[in-house]
């Protein structure tokens, strides 16, 4: 579920914005980061999970209005150094910041412990993140669909053009959609903290998970996106169970046989 | 011709101004950014992943250095194939699609590429490198000296730089860059684009491969990093300032980029935030690189006199 959330933030903004974010795993790190700051000054877990995503949402509006914003004209090779530059700069100031060494972070007390589900027996925690991110994943796709901006921010996906022709303004929409991938990126990250703990290596990790959720749902397409997070998940989830080591080169490995028979990825129409 | 003698004299100047170590890298680093430019700047494929096959050549190379003994042309041949061959793997997989998704495709295999060579820690050594890859000898000449094995690295750096001008100039060159400047026009020529960038590709990756291979024996070991994503950045940074249309575009830029990189690592351990800076104002302010800034004050000065 968490990939999902991931893979929707990225490719809202690979859609909507046309520029390949390789900064969506620093955001996601900053979310957690965030929530650890927040719970530690604050002592509640819920205003941390509240407060650090508006927070990385507003730190996504800034670095569009910045800078992205200023490299639509350019290249896809410019805009990928200017977001690789802004990962390398949050990696980093995350280890000036909180230090290099991962910290590990303990969910609310209620969520400790764990469920007897009849044939298996599962962290509270784990159960509740997922129903969150499954929440979020029903709500952005609620606002997506339902909403006259989730029209518009789909509208722009399809065809840019028109949508500024009908009077819309475009760098709004695209600024709005920036801030809101940020912010499903730093939810990601503030429920993950409690379960995997936080160092400054796990955006990496996430950004080329996310990026695998993009091109399997196929460019743009929110819903394969979604769809493409839960199979790479489950898959994961799997392999971990047999053989630990390969976990994560097994999400490559099945986006690559994917690709071998789909080319535009298992939803990609394009 | 200018071109030519202001390098060889750069080659003999270097190792005057810093240590031969670091010299000896940026022409390694030119090499690889060759390889890279031949993608990025002629065929139009921005790649993401140049550091899979520049590190697989590293890993597959040094492993025979280390445990068979073999010698450096064998080491070397076995690093471009080897890189060549990943590159097909990779090139298989990527150049049906192009912009946005070619550039994600290319990363993601890059982290695969990654994860294996961290997890795979018997032979790899994970997190920690493959340590001790030997210098061996050549015709009877002690390589252990580093200003030797300059002399080796730069005139290889001359040989790749040699092979490179005449691929693009050869009507493969012109192919590939019909194909960056109106596909669907050299493909109703006839001209089956996909395959041609996968040519470019391969050709790109065997440059990697042999970058990888001088690297890994000029520090005696292959650092994971060398097949991490942060390298295959550094490598599109090292390429953009230089200028990624011109041929001399990736040496500029591998000078800028080492000299850049060397001089921040000693001023602070994070570094790496300060080169995030650097990439960010470039990218804002200095984009077109430094060839495409030298030729404006040019045309500038030339206008005034």
């Amino acid at each position: 579920m968490l990939y999902a959330l991931m893979g929707l933030g990225l490719s809202l903004i690979t859609g909507v914005l046309n520029i390949p974010n390789f900064a969506h795993g620093a955001l996601f790190a900053v979310g957690a980061y965030f929530l650890v700051s927040v719970v530690g000054l604050l002592g509640n877990f819920w205003l941390g999970l509240l407060i650090a995503p508006i927070g990385v949402a507003i730190l996504g509006l800034l670095i569009e209005f910045a800078g992205i914003r200023r490299l639509y004209a350019a290249g896809h090779d410019y805009q990928l150094l200017f977001t690789f530059g802004l990962a390398l700069i949050l990696n980093e100031l995350i280890i000036v910041i909180w230090g290099p060494v991962g910290i590990s972070h303990l969910p609310p007390a209620i969520l400790r412990g764990g469920v007897d589900l009849g044939f298996t027996f599962y962290p509270k925690y784990r159960l509740f993140v997922m129903a969150m991110a499954g929440l979020l994943v029903v709500a952005t796709w609620l606002f997506l669909e339902k909403t006259r901006y989730g029209a518009i921010m789909r509208a722009g996906i399809e065809n840019k053009e028109m949508v500024s022709l009908l009077g819309i303004d475009i760098h709004k929409l695209f600024t709005l959609a920036f801030a809101l991938g940020a912010y499903l990126a730093g939810i990601a990250g503030a429920l993950t903290a409690p379960i995997r703990g936080l160092s400054p290596g796990m955006g990496v990790d996430m950004l080329g998970i996310a990026f695998v959720v993009v091109a399997l749902g196929g460019l743009g397409n929110l819903l394969g996106a979604i769809a493409a997070g839960l199979i790479i998940g489950i898959a994961q989830a799997v392999v971990a169970a047999y053989w630990t080591e390969a976990s994560t080169a097994v999400i490559f490995a099945v986006m690559a046989a994917v690709l071998l028979v789909r080319p535009q990825g298992l939803f990609g129409i394009r | 011709m200018r071109a030519l003698t202001l390098l060889i004299a750069a080659i003999v100047l270097l190792p005057l101004a810093v240590r031969p170590a670091i010299a000896s890298e940026i022409w390694i680093f030119a090499i690889f950014g060759l390889g890279l430019n031949l993608l990025l700047g002629y065929t139009g494929l921005l790649s993401f992943g140049q550091s899979t096959f520049f590190g697989s050549a590293a890993y597959v190379a040094g492993y025979l250095l280390k445990y068979y003994a073999i010698g450096i042309p064998l080491a070397l041949g076995v690093g471009a194939g080897i890189g060549a061959l990943s590159a097909l793997l990779v090139g298989y997989l990527c150049v049906q699609r192009s912009g946005l998704y070619f550039i994600m495709l290319t990363f993601a295999l890059n982290q695969l590429f990654y994860f294996i060579a961290y997890q795979w820690t018997s032979v790899t050594g994970g997190e920690d490198g493959m340590p001790g890859i030997p210098r061996p000898a050549l015709f009877g000449v002690d390589l252990r000296d580093a200003l030797h094995y300059y002399v080796l690295v730069s005139a290889l750096f001359l040989l790749a730089l040699w092979l490179m001008k005449r691929i693009v100039e050869s009507p493969l060159g012109s192919i590939l860059q019909a194909i960056r400047e109106n596909e669907v026009r050299a493909d109703a020529l006839g001209y089956n684009a996909p395959r041609f960038r996968l040519a470019a590709f391969v050709i790109g990756g065997a440059f990697s491969g042999a970058a990888g291979v001088l690297y890994a024996m000029l520090f005696g070991i292959v650092p994971l990093e060398a097949i991490g994503f942060v390298f295959s950045g550094n490598v599109v940074f090292a390429t953009l300032i230089g200028g990624s249309g011109s041929l001399y575009g990736p040496i500029i830029g591998s000078f800028v980029f080492i000299w850049l990189s060397e001089s921040m690592s000693v001023m602070w351990a994070r570094w790496p935030l300060l080169l995030g800076v650097a990439f960010v104002i470039v990218v804002l302010f200095f984009r077109g690189g430094v060839v495409e800034a030298w030729s404006r004050i040019w045309r500038f000065s030339k206008r005034t006199a």
